[in-house]
């Protein structure tokens, strides 16, 4: 990810896309198995993230086993099980003493320092991340949409003050303004490391994510304000709230649409980068950047424990843009930031 | 001359708002005089001695008042001592500056020489295989978040080849060229490779429309090389929206290198900012984040500017 936050959707590519309908079928059947592959991945991970307290992988305590060493959960520590590498990876060992008839290699993913199961905490790590990213990006529709609306609708001094501030919100290094907001509202007292909650998170994202979607939004309305059609309704003596309703919303809807998409896996880059920097959700709860911090201290002694929900977490965002990229595709969406 | 007029007006609101928000910012924040003391780490405080420090940041006084002192030691140049330290806040700051516009500078060059060239084969190309595997790796880089690609060049080059220090050091380039480089290949590399891919596509799909203009037929119809064409006629009029991202980056590059200067351990800006986060450095934090927003608001004045310069229709367009 670029840091700078700004989405660059699809990178403008209308250049290709007009070449694509002449493009030979095999290209764009390839094209087709990316897309494919990414909606089942991304099925997958909610599938996993949604019920990632009932699938079978995870064993809820080691009550349940009659070996401890067979034990692996995410929430009890087993230091029989510590710093194995994934059953497939015999190209390395582990730097911990092998007890008795505890496995040398352990799991998908490996487990980390306490025994845990790292494949299990990169599922639970997805219900948090992703749930991070789809709220933050709801109401960052929500409310960044209504303003590029009104913006581009209204347009003269109302589209003026919306707009400077919209300028002055970019203005501020983005990263730097949601520490700001994390590290500061997000902790209620001196304990700066106790009791971070989900909320905060979501809001310094929503602030982080509001400005470009506003301007998105601003451009496209206002094309279509200017339209025949809207003409059409006004001189019917439709109501300003119908006309944007009914009329502008659903045409700047596609643009939004694809946005919202590549603008969640931004957002959820950034949650990483706020965990990277010890800024999310605290300690039980997993998210993929803060298993990705943890396991960058270990990395000389075992390198699964960082790679593992880092190669999750760009399998993700990969999807996700190409989802995005296959969607802008579809709707011919062209750069209307600038 | 109106454009360069709202333009100029618009500036001088934001950099209002941008400089009274972050000077009332301290006040907003829970505990602040609690923290500001627990900062200066010296223990008991008589009451004195507690009055003296806050009235020093000015915490209690009118809001205006706060802002006025603001702006008066913003533009004095007269920003303190950090609350912890003995050091002061204009040094420490001028310290971060410097290894984070060289990352900055480093980046962009290594990104715009990986990517020009990049773009030029693949446009010329363009459905070829060349074209459609770099577009490929270049998308696979831009989904990849930096902090993952610190993380796996980190286990490669640093712990399995051991070719480059996992924490780098801030080594003059003057005082040891090859260890300025060791220290600072892998930082850039992080930085460079997801800049390189976003302005690789961005020259690309401009490239691609440049190429089918009738001058370059012309060009070619006279006989021109391959390599005349390409650089002599195609790559000027494409190089627009490259210059913008470039720009752009810019700003945010200054402040925004948080993660790679984390996870490299250099006190850049961008760290240096963070740690005063944590640790109450408030005077640190604000002086630094009304610097970055400046900057970047002045960067993006001075490209508006130069597109109404170069681009009439910019100027008549409603678009502020």
């Amino acid at each position: 990810m670029s840091e700078t936050l700004t989405p660059t959707p699809s990178a403008g590519d209308d250049a290709g896309t007009s070449a694509d309908t002449q493009k030979p079928t095999k290209y764009r059947k390839r094209g087709q198995v990316a897309k494919w592959l990414s909606i089942v991945w991304l099925v997958f991970l909610v599938f996993t993230a949604v019920g990632a307290s009932w699938l079978p992988y995870v064993k809820h305590s080691c009550e349940q086993f009659a070996e401890k060493a067979d034990c692996r959960t995410h929430v009890d520590p087993n230091p029989l099980l510590s710093e194995r590498p994934p059953f497939w990876a015999t190209f390395s060992d582990t730097t911990r003493p092998v007890v008795g008839d505890a496995p040398e290699r352990v799991g998908l993913f490996g487990t980390d320092t306490n025994g845990f199961d790292i494949f299990s905490r990169s599922m639970f790590g997805a219900r948090n991340s992703l749930l991070i990213g789809a709220m933050s990006i709801v109401f960052g529709i929500l409310i960044g949409g209504t303003l590029g609306l009104i913006a581009g609708y209204v347009g003269k001094r109302t589209d003026k003050v919306i707009d400077t501030i919209m300028n002055i919100f970019l203005s501020f290094p983005a990263l730097l303004l949601a520490i700001f907001i994390v590290g500061f509202f997000g902790s209620s007292g001196a304990d700066e490391a106790e009791s971070r909650s989900i909320g905060p998170i979501i809001l310094a994202l929503v602030i982080l994510s509001i400005p470009p979607i506003a301007r998105l939004v601003r451009a496209n309305t206002m094309v279509y304000a200017q339209r025949e059609f809207v003409l059409a309704a006004r001189s019917l003596g439709a109501k300003n709230g119908r006309i944007i309703a009914r009329e502008i919303l659903p045409n700047v809807m596609p643009a939004m649409v694809t946005f919202a998409i590549t603008g969640m896996a931004i957002l959820i880059v950034a949650e990483g980068a706020l965990a990277y920097l010890g800024l999310s959700v605290s300690a039980p709860t997993p998210t993929w950047g803060s298993m990705i911090f943890g396991g960058q201290q270990k990395l000389e002694t075992a390198w699964w424990m960082a790679i593992m929900p880092a190669v999750v977490l760009f399998l993700t965002v990969l999807a996700i843009n190409l989802l995005g990229d296959v969607l802008s595709e579809k709707f011919r969406i062209k750069e209307a930031i600038g | 001359m109106r454009y360069f007029g709202q333009k100029l007006i618009q500036l001088v609101i934001v950099v209002f708002v941008v400089t009274f928000v972050v000077s009332l910012a301290l006040g907003a924040i829970p505990n602040a005089e609690e923290r500001i003391i627990a900062s200066t780490g010296q223990g008991v405080f008589t009451e004195e001695d507690r009055n003296a420090i806050l009235d020093e940041v000015h915490l209690r006084d009118p809001a205006v008042v706060q802002y006025g002192y603001f702006v008066k030691d913003l533009v004095t140049f007269d920003w303190g001592v950090t609350f912890g330290g003995n050091q002061s806040v204009r040094s420490s700051i001028w310290d971060g500056l410097q290894i984070s516009l060289r990352l900055m500078v480093y980046a962009q060059l290594v990104a715009l020489l990986l990517a020009i060239p990049l773009a030029l084969l693949a446009a010329y190309r363009n459905g070829g295989v060349f074209d459609r595997v770099s577009t490929t790796v270049s998308f696979g880089f831009i989904s990849l978040p930096n902090y993952v690609l610190a993380t796996v060049l980190g286990l490669l080059f640093t712990v399995r080849w051991k070719i480059f220090p996992a924490l780098s050091k801030n080594v003059g380039f003057f005082e040891a060229p090859f260890d300025h480089f060791k220290n600072f290949f892998l930082p850039t590399l992080v930085l460079a490779l997801p800049l390189a891919a976003t302005y690789m596509r961005l020259l690309r799909s401009d490239l691609i429309n440049t190429l089918q203009s009738d001058f370059i037929t012309t060009a070619r119809a006279k006989g021109l090389s391959t390599s005349h064409i390409l650089f002599g006629h195609a790559l000027r009029p494409s190089l627009f929206s490259l210059l913008t991202a470039a720009a752009v980056n810019v700003g945010a590059l200054v402040g925004g290198s948080v993660v790679v200067e984390t996870a490299f351990n250099l006190n850049g800006l961008g760290r240096k900012t963070v740690v005063g986060i944590f640790s109450s450095e408030f005077r640190l934090v604000q002086i630094t984040v009304v610097v970055l927003a400046l900057v970047y608001v002045f960067i993006n004045f001075l490209a508006d500017i130069v597109y109404g310069l170069l681009d009439p229709r910019v100027r008549g367009a409603r678009s502020v």
